[in-house]
């Protein structure tokens, strides 16, 4: 087989398996619709931070409460809880 | 996106202890390095290194597999955890020297005393963090990787 080029020798075979096998892609490679404003409602369907940080239950902020008191109220604790995160 | 959920499940749960060791490694440099500190503290460095990010990925892979029949919600699932962790450490601590069971309390280091009484509140703070933190970060990081 004679070379042709840089391509190695018994490449061409190859290179002619690889077209067959993948299809050509087309000219239309947009999508149908515009996508934006379904990402922009997604990103705005819980409302933002402000409605995030207000469904959090009491019972979570009490939590959160605690254990800073905790750590305010007892720094030499912290090194062990690092040892345990 | 349904492909490994297991694999997904491990790396969400290691994200949050992964977070911490740049933190460890900061305590590490500065305390043996800077300071010159005589605690051994790279003896404990092996459990919150190694064995804690490993289990925060394997619970939150065993919490994927067992959810459909347990029920149980993330943040309860990730408070359990402590229950684990605590003995655990405690053991491997006690058995390379960095932790000593005292008769009124433990010695960390040989230099960070805590007193049993301590210990209660101490753990009802690890459970309660545990549980915000996976309620809210592992939550989260289970979501955006698809498994939740």
């Amino acid at each position: 087989m004679k070379a042709t080029g840089n391509r190695e020798q018994g490449t061409e075979g190859l290179a002619a398996l690889l077209r067959a096998a993948v299809p050509p892609v087309s000219e239309d490679t947009q999508p149908k619709r515009d996508l934006w404003p379904q990402m922009q409602a997604r990103l705005h369907e819980d409302g933002g931070n402000a409605a995030r940080l207000k469904a959090v239950p009491w019972f979570d902020w009490a939590l959160a409460g605690g254990v800073a008191l905790v750590a305010v109220a007892f720094p030499a604790v912290v090194p062990v809880l690092l040892y345990y995160l | 996106m349904n492909t490994h959920p297991y694999l997904r499940a491990f790396l969400a749960g290691v994200f949050v202890p992964t977070l911490v060791l740049p933190v460890l490694l900061c305590v590490f440099i500065v305390v043996r390095l800077v300071l010159r500190e005589p605690f051994p503290i790279e003896r404990g460095l092996i459990f919150p290194m190694a064995v804690v990010p490993a289990l925060w990925g394997a619970w939150n892979m065993l919490h994927l597999s067992s959810n459909v029949r347990t029920h149980l919600s993330l943040g309860v699932h990730g408070a359990v955890l402590p229950f684990l962790l605590l003995p655990s450490g405690a053991a491997l601590a006690t058995s390379l020297g960095i932790l000593q069971l005292g008769a009124s309390g433990v010695n960390w280091f040989q230099a960070c005393f805590v007193p049993y009484v301590l210990i209660v509140p101490v753990f009802l703070a690890v459970l309660a963090g545990y549980y915000l933190v996976w309620k809210y970060v592992v939550g989260f990081v289970n979501r955006t990787l698809g498994i939740a």
